[in-house]
């Protein structure tokens, strides 16, 4: 009985340390197909899980076969009510096929969370689209995810990563399928294995329940574009910008300087976007003001849209979607976010 | 999930390697050390709260300190349900810094109040301190119980051994409660947590029915581990659940639900009441007695979970189910009682489906405040929008 049972366990142990040698082949793998090819990617039900593995891939390959844009911001850019590909990112990416597009928006994200993953990837994009009008803040959980400086923990007020489980997570990292059991699922199915059941749970049980020989689902409902236009406007001022505004802008618009002055000093062209009547954080003036001192690395830009667009004050229809993409498209034709 | 903690994971291989090579009659003494650092670690400024409320219970021998015991015991676990409001759900977000309430105080509490009683009763002659100490602060069952027995405890201490089997069955137990947890609980989960947006009457039927199955894989999955954890060690603990969905009445079910606390608030509660009123002119109208017992047993059990109206309204709930069980029990005449038809498959099935939905029913007050719950029934029953 005893022989059995340590039998058992050793062949476990064995087949885990077998295995365990294919991992980073595979891994590899999924993450290049996850990462490079032309599949839309969001960080499905705005679940951040794998947000840590997204930046972890970028890190350690910051060159991509394709231009790299990352878009950041709430809802409106993860697009909240919208199914992936329906939302602005994805629509953005369809009409540049020749840029991989990154969906790293989530609901409720401030302007900080925005900052924060940006400052961890720029090295490895190309361009950056960020949706400004949020506040300031940044997700409690970001520490734990990413990497951020002390310095910004501290301005953010953040709660620091629980070092002790860190180093021995660290230590445990021998052991390859647990190192990389987060990287695995977010390649495999772009979230979390439990939220990719969640949102795969009627296909899994009509899987379960009917023949693998039955027709696919219907997909879902088409949509044609709207008649109404994104009218897209980037505010220019009409004389340079003189010291004493410039410390003005800088001490009202603190963190949207500093993420200026960030894609700046990485020379990574940022656009900033502004929805009227929606997210909003700088009068025309001052966004003149703002692009005359950061041109050409970092640009705000107003979007207008009817409310025919939006599902509600906020969030847009799929239409409203596509109509912002083709202005951002047709604005990245001209000024080139990050064209290499 | 404290169990998946690295932390905890090496605390316990520690407290498991000195377990077994240190002598026998130092196991006590090992277990309320690496408890005492796993409680340091993750609830480390209640420790010393612990500690005194452990030495009072230590104390309790003369009827003045029991009592003292006892009511400092119920104040203290009073006064946490009062102030923090905690989850009946063992804390998914892990780290110290989470946890603000004595970890798995409500667990201790009853426990500790068990030692108490059972010494007043005279049933615990002899309580020695590293016992004791190895009771309160084992580290495996303070999370989400099971609640221990200390006569049980001692002797399966004392009797554990190191075992092929009992790992291979530790580690598979473990891992069934993980997957419980984690595959199906956690997603469930997400289906309960679209209570806050429900508008049609299927939506909120799924997202009960979703709840009931949640909380069943999720509390059965941490009383689980926590017996595949124990069982590592060779130490037995009882066990907290035995497919509660199954029962055919809601006796049944609470004798398949929550066992170990089902069993400590028949014991310390329900049979006491019942006692007492036997003493009384009620003694006339035994399911009066059984009645009032139960009620009041669960609400006990109720306020045990978390002192908010919500939680007070299921434990009613539960009591009242049960009290008219006991009556149509006694009410329904045995010609009937022996019936085939009455005992046959079909209205066993039955009898469980109808025991599921007035549990799952019942988990409406549970999953939320009193306010929303309201909202919800509502909308299930088609009422409002």
């Amino acid at each position: 009985m005893r022989t059995r049972f340590t039998r058992r366990l050793a062949f476990a142990v064995l087949w885990l340390a077998v295995f365990d040698q294919f991992v980073p082949r595979l891994l590899r793998r999924v993450e290049r197909e996850r990462y490079e090819a032309g599949s839309v990617f969001r960080f499905e039900n705005s679940d951040l899980f794998a947000l840590g593995p997204l930046v972890s891939y970028l890190r350690e390959h910051p060159q991509g076969n394709r231009r790299r844009v990352v878009f950041l911001g709430n809802s409106i850019i993860f697009g909240y009510g919208l199914a992936a590909a329906e939302a602005i990112p994805a629509q953005f990416q369809e009409q540049q096929p020749g840029t991989r597009v990154f969906n790293a928006a989530f609901n409720s994200a401030g302007l900080g969370s925005s900052y924060l993953i940006a400052k961890a990837i720029v090295e490895a994009v190309d361009g950056l689209v960020v949706l400004i009008g949020s506040p300031g803040t940044a997700h409690d959980m970001l520490p734990s995810l990413i990497p951020v400086e002390e310095s910004d923990r501290r301005a953010f007020a953040l709660r620091p990563p629980d070092r002790i489980e860190r180093r021995l997570q660290s230590l445990a990292g021998v052991w390859r399928l647990y190192a990389y059991r987060y990287r695995l699922q977010a390649a495999l199915f772009s979230t979390s294995t439990r939220q990719y059941v969640y949102l795969h749970k009627r296909d899994i049980v009509r899987r379960l329940v009917t023949p693998f020989t039955s027709p696919p689902p219907p997909p879902p409902t088409p949509w044609r574009p709207s008649d109404d236009r994104a009218v897209l406007r980037a505010p220019r001022s009409a004389s340079p910008l003189d010291a004493e505004g410039r410390r003005q802008l800088r001490q009202n618009h603190q963190l949207l300087c500093q993420f200026a002055d960030l894609a700046r000093s990485h020379r990574k062209p940022a656009v900033f976007v502004q929805v009227v009547d929606v997210s909003v954080e700088l009068s025309d003036s001052e966004a003149a003001d703002f692009n005359a001192m950061f041109a050409p690395f970092a640009e705000t830009v107003n979007i207008g849209l009817p409310p025919s667009l939006r599902i509600d004050t906020m969030h847009l229809t799929p239409q409203g979607a596509h109509a912002v993409a083709v202005a951002l498209s047709r604005y990245d034709s001209e000024r080139e976010i990050g064209r290499r | 999930m404290i169990f998946t903690d690295l932390r905890f994971l090496v605390l316990f291989a520690a407290c498991w390697g000195c377990f077994f090579t240190l002598p026998r009659s130092w196991r006590p003494s090992v277990l309320a050390f690496w408890g005492a650092v796993f409680y340091l670690t993750y609830a480390g400024t209640f420790l010393a709260a612990v500690l005194v409320l452990v030495g009072l219970v230590h104390s309790s021998g003369r009827r003045p300190l029991a009592w003292a015991a006892g009511t400092t015991t119920i104040a203290l676990l009073a006064y946490f349900k009062l102030t923090l409001r905690a989850s009946p759900l063992p804390a998914t977000d892990t780290g110290p810094a989470a946890i603000l309430i004595p970890l798995g105080f409500s667990y201790l509490a009853f426990e500790l109040l068990h030692v108490v009683i059972e010494r007043h009763r005279g049933r615990i002659q002899v309580l020695r301190l590293a016992d004791l100490l190895a009771f309160a602060f084992f580290a495996p069952a303070r999370i989400a119980g099971p609640i221990k027995r200390l006569p049980e405890f001692t002797a399966a201490v004392q009797a554990a051994t190191l075992s092929g089997a009992n790992v291979y069955a530790g580690v598979l137990r473990v891992l069934i409660g993980l997957a419980k947890k984690l595959l199906v609980a956690d997603v469930l989960a997400l289906t309960v947590a679209e209570s806050s947006y429900v508008s049609t009457t299927r939506h909120a039927w799924t997202i009960v029915l979703a709840f009931s199955l949640q909380i069943y894989f999720d509390f059965s999955a941490y009383s689980d581990i926590a017996i595949g954890f124990a069982r590592l060690m060779g130490i037995e603990l009882p066990e907290n659940f035995r497919w509660a969905y199954l029962a055919s009445n809601i006796r049944d079910f609470w004798n398949r639900w929550h066992i170990t606390l089902s069993h400590w608030v028949r014991d310390y509660v329900f049979m006491p009441t019942a006692s007492a009123l036997f003493q009384t002119r009620l003694r006339r109208w035994p399911p009066a007695i059984a009645a009032i017992s139960y009620l009041l047993a669960f609400l006990i059990v109720g306020a045990w979970h978390g002192a908010t109206g919500a939680f007070l309204v299921w434990g009613l709930y539960h009591g009242i189910l049960l009290a008219l069980f006991h009556f149509v029990r006694l009410k329904t005449p045995a010609r009937i009682a022996d019936h085939p038809l009455y005992r046959s498959r079909v209205a066993k099935g039955l009898a469980v489906a109808v025991t599921f939905a007035c549990v799952t029913l019942g988990w409406v007050p549970f999953m939320l405040p009193l306010k929303e719950a309201q909202r919800l029934l509502g909308i299930m029953f088609g009422a409002s929008r």
